[in-house]
């Protein structure tokens, strides 16, 4: 294969035309954004959920009066339930500590003894146990729990529940969204491609007339619509790159704090990228390219 | 060279193409294709390049059978077919250099022998001053020339030629007929399909008349319209 006389007849027709390269350049640097940002809220979005779903705590206060038998029979049966990931024991100290951090040392200063009690901190594996965990505490003897007047035993259950259900549906939609602008993309550029071949027919007839072979004249549009596919997506991974990255900094430094936008800012801090994200992007957008005009070829290289 | 056996074409909806054509062009001849316009000549081409099949009949090209030619050896066919139309089907974006050269990267001809090639055929067509033109800013006459280079370039053992001098002024149609003739000298078969009565008069060469897809004349020395006209018009001058 002449790869060198198919790469100049392929960047010669670019240059000459340039209008109709742009044209193609813009529409797949349009589609791969639109598919790239979808993605990265995708994952921004799970990323988020997967924090909320960690945050979940079952908070267990256990009495002043409680013995050290009955203390140690608590541990002793947070260690046995297989659904706990993790477990943080606050002491009396601890707690007050932390609630001089939150509110401030005046406070502290008034108060005769400390009325905080000791605690368990209980992050489960998985959020859709907490509610299951959380009720084998109700009746522990060593718990605070006194139904009616106060919960020795602090979870958010409808939190948790609404929480869990919104983070699937969100999930599903962005699937949903991935799929519909993939084909969009893949129909916006194949079209933009089927046209700039359209304009060159007579070429391709003239080429064949003088003994072409089909791939012979294949090449160098294949290979346009490749150096296409991959400066629009390039460019277009770079763009959503640039604007994840802003977006993230822009939330971390601002002091915004309505109710939805501190989810969203949850969500979207750390900036998350999807791993692989730019090279997939970029080989997409070649390969769409690449395939769009051979796709678009076909029906000129009848016979 | 190009033989036709009881060829028959008819286009969609009864137009006819070629009616039961049949006929014989050996190796270096020289022949023209008379008719009015629908008469089939172009549609005779057409068939010989196989860009369009027969309806029946057999067509054989320097021996190939192009029934049975597959499609991917189509190109090949063509390589051995040089092609001259009235509307040069020059590639516009390129250079009368690179026009010619296309040809040549088309059969894989290495680049040094198409560095050598190009400048000898445009020499040869009167081009040489025109290398680095593109085919809009020269006149028709030397884009036909140029396509003539192209056509020849291969030295293919078969030339047609559809309307030559169709779009061209009579005394530049003349240097592009020296050219067929002189290319015809060389071995290679020439199918002329053409309008220009004076020229074909003038030349003496064999003549296939066309009427409505038939072969209504064919004659080894001919004029452009029958005998008897031809010498009625001789007699007249």
């Amino acid at each position: 294969m002449r790869l060198g006389f198919f790469l100049s007849e392929a960047l010669g027709s670019m240059r000459r035309n340039w209008v109709m390269a742009m044209a193609a350049v813009i529409t797949v640097f349009i589609s791969t954004a639109i598919l790239g940002a979808v993605l990265v809220t995708r994952d921004n979005l799970n990323q988020g959920a997967t924090s909320l779903k960690n945050r979940v705590l079952i908070e267990v206060f256990i009495k002043d009066e409680a013995t050290d038998a009955e203390k140690a029979a608590l541990e002793q049966k947070i260690r046995s339930i297989p659904e706990i990931k993790s477990f943080e024991y606050i002491s009396k100290d601890e707690a007050l500590e932390r609630f001089r951090k939150r509110f401030g040392e005046r406070i502290v200063q008034n108060l005769p003894i400390n009325p905080l009690p000791a605690s368990y901190e209980i992050q489960v594996k998985d959020a859709n146990q907490v509610d299951m965990v959380a009720r084998k505490f109700f009746d522990d003897p060593a718990v605070d729990n006194d139904p009616g007047t106060h919960n020795g035993v602090k979870y958010a259950r409808e939190t948790v529940r609404k929480m869990l259900s919104t983070i699937n549906l969100i999930g599903i939609g962005m699937w949903v969204a991935t799929g519909v602008f993939a084909l969009a993309a893949v129909l916006l550029i194949s079209t933009t491609v089927r046209l700039s071949i359209f304009a060159r027919r007579r070429e391709v007839e003239i080429m064949r007339l003088v003994g072409a072979t089909n791939w012979f004249i294949r090449w160098p549009f294949v290979l346009e619509g490749f150096i296409t596919g991959l400066i629009g997506a390039v460019i277009a991974a770079g763009f959503v790159w640039l604007a994840n990255w802003a977006l993230a900094n822009w939330l971390k430094s601002s002091d915004i704090d309505f109710l939805n936008v501190r989810i969203f800012s949850m969500c979207w801090q750390s900036g998350s990228w999807p791993a692989g994200l730019m090279p997939t992007l970029a080989v997409l957008g070649a390969v769409l390219g690449a395939l769009g005009s051979m796709v678009a070829l076909r029906r000129y290289l009848k016979t | 060279m190009i033989v036709f056996e009881d060829v028959t074409k008819v286009y969609d909806p009864d137009v006819v193409g070629l009616q039961n054509f049949t006929c014989h062009i050996g190796k270096g001849e020289f022949v023209f294709l008379v008719g009015a316009s629908g008469s089939g000549k172009s549609t005779l081409i057409k068939l010989v390049l196989k860009e369009i099949v027969p309806d029946s009949g057999r067509i054989l090209v320097a021996g190939r059978n192009l029934g049975t030619l597959r499609h991917s050896k189509v190109p090949l066919l063509r390589r051995n077919i040089g092609c001259v139309f009235q509307d040069f089907k020059l590639l516009p974006n390129k250079t009368v250099y690179d026009n010619v050269a296309y040809a040549l990267e088309v059969v894989g001809e290495p680049r040094r022998s198409i560095r050598r090639k190009v400048p000898e055929i445009l020499n040869l067509v009167g081009l040489t001053e025109k290398t680095n033109s593109y085919p809009h800013e020269i006149s028709g006459g030397e884009q036909q020339r140029v396509s003539v280079a192209r056509a020849f370039v291969n030295h293919p053992p078969l030339l047609l030629a559809d309307e030559p001098t169709g779009n061209i002024d009579p005394e530049t149609a003349v240097g592009i007929m020296q050219l067929l003739v002189r290319i015809n000298r060389t071995g290679t078969t020439v199918v002329v399909a053409t309008h220009d009565r004076d020229m074909v008069n003038r030349m003496r060469r064999r003549v296939l008349q066309l009427d409505a897809g038939r072969l209504v004349r064919d004659e080894r020395r001919g004029g452009y319209d029958q005998v008897a006209d031809v010498e009625a018009e001789g007699v007249l001058t």
